[in-house]
């Protein structure tokens, strides 16, 4: 046994001993290459109106278009819609962009936008279905011309078509591509690279769109994205120069200290836009006391959660708007430090159960939390889970309390209405409160976006000091790739964009 | 003999269905259902009652079952409720990655295991000996993803000598096939060849005390003919019986070596199939596994009868 032993120190010697790689100069950007991906699951679909994984964007982006996008600010810009304007509250024009041909050949225009929304509105289990609710119908103007009738004024419905709900596929593709067609769809995009295959588990190939309607672009010939679920792999893949790019979350919190000093890699990142930390049934139960709520919220120490269990890596969150948003506002700062004096005159010596899924960050975190809220005289439980458990249990409003995260839409409506207004589809904790809910209606038909920046300042206000949720941080996005790939945009919804991205 | 064959051929469908019952059963006493797992953070209680209607999962247990078996009856093991695949696509068309694999683990494990186990009984008490007893410890102790992960850190990461994961079909590259085959086919195949090597040297130390082996060597057999003609022939028995349960344990250890060397195959499908309560999927590989389960065994109890002719199944 002590042979084996002095054999395995050996060899986490020898492992130890870390080689240094090779860092690239350049400035003019280069055509061609293959540029492989690691990203952290497999994908499902390659539908949009099906998907439901955050991961499968990653692949979207590149494949298909929306008629608007985004900019690093996260503010609208045109994407295959050249302009548009609301001829009033509930009538919005588009101006579609001419000459665009769908992967297959045929072409983008009118006809196919009316296609896709009223798709996306009739498939019964698609998740597009809710983000679309304000649609009434689309009508064809001219061929470059749709309007979308609204049932009611919806703010937020631009920034729901920059995402899934808004891509554009071609019909003829989607009707030849039949019940397999979210594994194979060939031809069904008009974005800057176009489907080749998919081995599932494998490998997923891109090709470059000779046709893109951006000249030019993109400079890449292929990307492939290669699913690997263990963390240590993919670090291992990307040191060993066997994939260029690791996608946000591919790589552990814990190892990303270690990628920021590798020389031969490179590492970026910014507030995500999702928020994290833990559900509380305002509805039933010990929460339903908002007393027991605030001394929670008033308890923790977030910053030390942050270090132990995050690493560093995450940004402290004061409420549902992260501060990449247009809508964030830096002077709120409710529950800003752990004050257990304070958290134990607002309620003390009360237990409840903490809902917690069975990864090891979670019941680290969940430990620190329950270590925390014993110095207030609050006793947590801990009750392991797997996630899908959690998922279920919290949305039949069966829990005290659950560690579950949201991880955001570029609209703050999409970080609030659903999870906060009475009965949003997302509400798990049964949150109420009238004038929360009023505000937030308001926003959603303003049109003004100074107007709805202040009405959602007043709802989180609101909303945080209720406690209707414990928010605790806001995950990054993350640039992770070796130094060999250029000009990567880093955006806060961790999307990556490879239009303009070459390899040197 | 044929008729044999044809008994055991014929006794595999009605196991192969009771365990299919029975893993229907677990699977769905287990409390997620796929529909929360796929919506994810997009739960809304409205979602996830249409997908579970689309996916026939409002039906009651037995009827999901009973059209289940129908259609398996009839070669049609139905689609997966993740990605629509069609089960039978999804299983061959990751099957020739995990044959690989467990051949290739298989084969260095019999490959290193019989000749080290011969060795080691031959020279019992040797340095050589306590080498080979040493690493049946630690092979047999050490879990795969333990092994596998040092291997990825010490001969990828550090050495570079290695690819720390991914597939490369046998049609695109053979070269590049084999490069990425060796450290899952090593973390794989370690404890079988650790296991293998102890019943190799075990089973020879007994052979060798036997009667027939004097009585050989009495009549004049050089040493080799004895060792090879005799003895290992004899000792094989057990460790063939070993082999045949190694193929389950192969399967088994395919899910973790997959996993961590992102290896395509049918073990990783399983793992994911199980943590998205993946039905369709879940019971196309169990039956598969089950076939293949019963199939070795087969071939094991045929094997024993080449290597020792007083067992016949006439």
């Amino acid at each position: 046994m002590k042979r084996l032993a002095v054999g395995i120190v050996g060899v986490l010697f020898l492992s130890a001993c870390a080689s240094g790689g090779t860092t690239s100069t350049g400035t003019a950007p280069k055509s061609g290459g293959t540029l492989k991906m690691a990203i952290e699951s497999e994908l499902r679909t390659l539908d949009p109106v099906k998907s439901s994984q955050r991961v499968e964007r990653q692949v979207y982006y590149n494949m298909y278009e929306s008629l608007v996008t985004i900019d690093a600010s996260l503010k609208i810009k045109p994407g295959l819609a050249t302009s548009w304007q609301y001829t009033d509250p509930t009538t919005l024009q588009f101006t579609l962009r001419q000459g665009v041909k769908f992967h297959d050949g045929t072409p983008f225009n009118g006809d196919a936008v009316k296609f896709n929304i009223e798709r996306a509105l009739t498939t019964p289990s698609s998740p597009r279905k809710s983000e679309l609710a304000s649609v009434q119908s689309v009508e064809v103007k001219d061929a470059s011309t749709v309007v979308f009738h609204l049932k009611k004024p919806d703010a937020a419905l631009l920034a729901q078509l920059v995402d899934r709900a808004g891509m554009m596929l071609s019909p003829a593709a989607i009707a030849k591509g039949g019940a397999d067609f979210g594994l194979n769809p060939l031809g069904a995009g008009t974005g800057p690279f176009q489907f080749v295959e998919w081995k599932r588990d494998d490998h997923l190939t891109l090709k470059k769109n000779p046709n893109y309607w951006v000249s030019g672009r993109p400079y890449l010939d292929q990307i492939i994205y290669r699913p690997i679920t263990d963390s240590n792999a993919a670090l291992a893949a990307l040191r060993t120069g066997d994939i260029d790019v690791a996608s946000t979350n591919a790589i552990a919190d814990k190892d990303i200290a270690s990628v920021k000093s590798d020389s031969s890699l490179v590492y970026k990142d910014t507030a995500g836009v999702g928020f994290g930390g833990f559900e509380v049934n305002s509805g039933s139960g010990v929460f339903a006391d908002k007393a027991k709520r605030q001394a929670v919220a008033q308890a923790l120490d977030r910053p030390q959660i942050l270090q132990n269990v995050f690493f560093g890596v995450h940004v402290l969150s004061h409420g549902p708007i992260p501060p990449t948003s247009w809508a964030y506002d830096p002077s709120e700062r409710l529950y800003g430090a752990a004050d257990v004096a304070k958290a134990k005159a607002m309620a003390t010596g009360f237990t409840f159960t903490m809902k917690t899924p069975n990864t090891p960050v979670s019941i680290q975190e969940a430990t620190l939390i329950k270590d925390q809220l014993g110095k207030a005289g609050i006793t947590m439980n801990i009750q392991v889970e797997e996630f899908g458990q959690v998922l279920t249990e919290a949305q039949a409003h069966h829990f005290d309390a659950a560690l579950v995260a949201w991880s955001g839409r570029i609209d703050p409506d999409g970080n609030i209405y659903g999870w906060f207004h009475t009965g949003g589809g997302f509400n798990d904790g049964q949150y109420s409160n009238p004038q929360v809910d009023s505000l937030l209606e308001q926003a959603r038909v303003a049109a003004d976006q100074s107007t709805r920046k202040s009405l959602y300042g007043q709802a989180q206000k609101i909303l945080v000091g209720d406690a209707a949720y414990i928010f605790i941080q806001h995950d990054p996005a993350q640039e992770i790739t070796s130094s060999k790939v250029h000009n990567f945009s880093l955006i806060a919804d961790s999307i990556d964009r490879f239009a303009e991205v070459w390899k040197g | 003999m044929l008729q044999y064959l044809v008994r055991r051929l014929a006794l595999m469908v009605p196991v192969a269905f009771l365990v299919s019952l029975v893993v229907f059963s677990l699977v769905h006493l287990t409390p997620v259902d796929p529909a929360t797992l796929i919506l994810g953070e997009e739960h809304s209680p409205q979602a996830i009652a249409a997908l579970r209607h689309e996916l026939r999962l409002d039906r009651p247990l037995p009827e999901q079952y009973i059209t289940w078996v129908t259609n398996a009856l009839h070669g049609d093991l139905g689609r997966s409720v993740r990605t629509n695949q069609p089960v039978v696509q999804a299983i061959t068309e990751r099957l020739p990655a995990t044959l690989e694999l467990g051949i290739a683990a298989l084969a260095w494990s019999i490959l290193l295991a019989i000749p080290l186990g011969t060795i080691a009984a031959l020279k019992r008490g040797s340095p050589i000996d306590v080498l080979a007893t040493g690493f049946t410890v630690a092979g047999v102790s050490v879990p795969n993803f333990f092994i596998g992960i040092l291997l990825i850190l010490v001969l990828s990461v550090n050495f570079r000598l290695f690819p720390p994961g991914g597939y490369t079909s046998l049609a695109d590259s053979i070269p590049d096939n084999l490069h990425r085959l060796v450290l899952p086919a090593i973390t794989l195949g370690t404890v079988t060849t650790a296991i293998n090597t102890r019943f190799t040297r075990s089973s020879m130390l007994e052979v060798l005390r036997q009667d027939y082996i004097r009585t050989a060597r009495a009549k004049g057999a050089s040493w080799r003919q004895v060792i090879v003609g005799h003895a290992l022939k004899n000792a094989l028995i057990p460790v063939v019986t070993v082999v045949g349960i190694q193929i389950g344990q192969i399967l088994e250890g395919a899910l973790v070596t997959e996993t961590i060397f992102s290896w395509p195959g049918v073990g990783k499908l399983a793992i994911d199939s199980i943590f998205g309560r993946d039905y369709p999927i879940i019971q196309g590989i169990v039956l598969t596994l089950a076939f293949s389960f019963m199939l070795a065994n087969l071939a094991v109890d045929l094997a024993y009868a080449w290597l020792n002719p007083r067992i016949s199944y006439a």
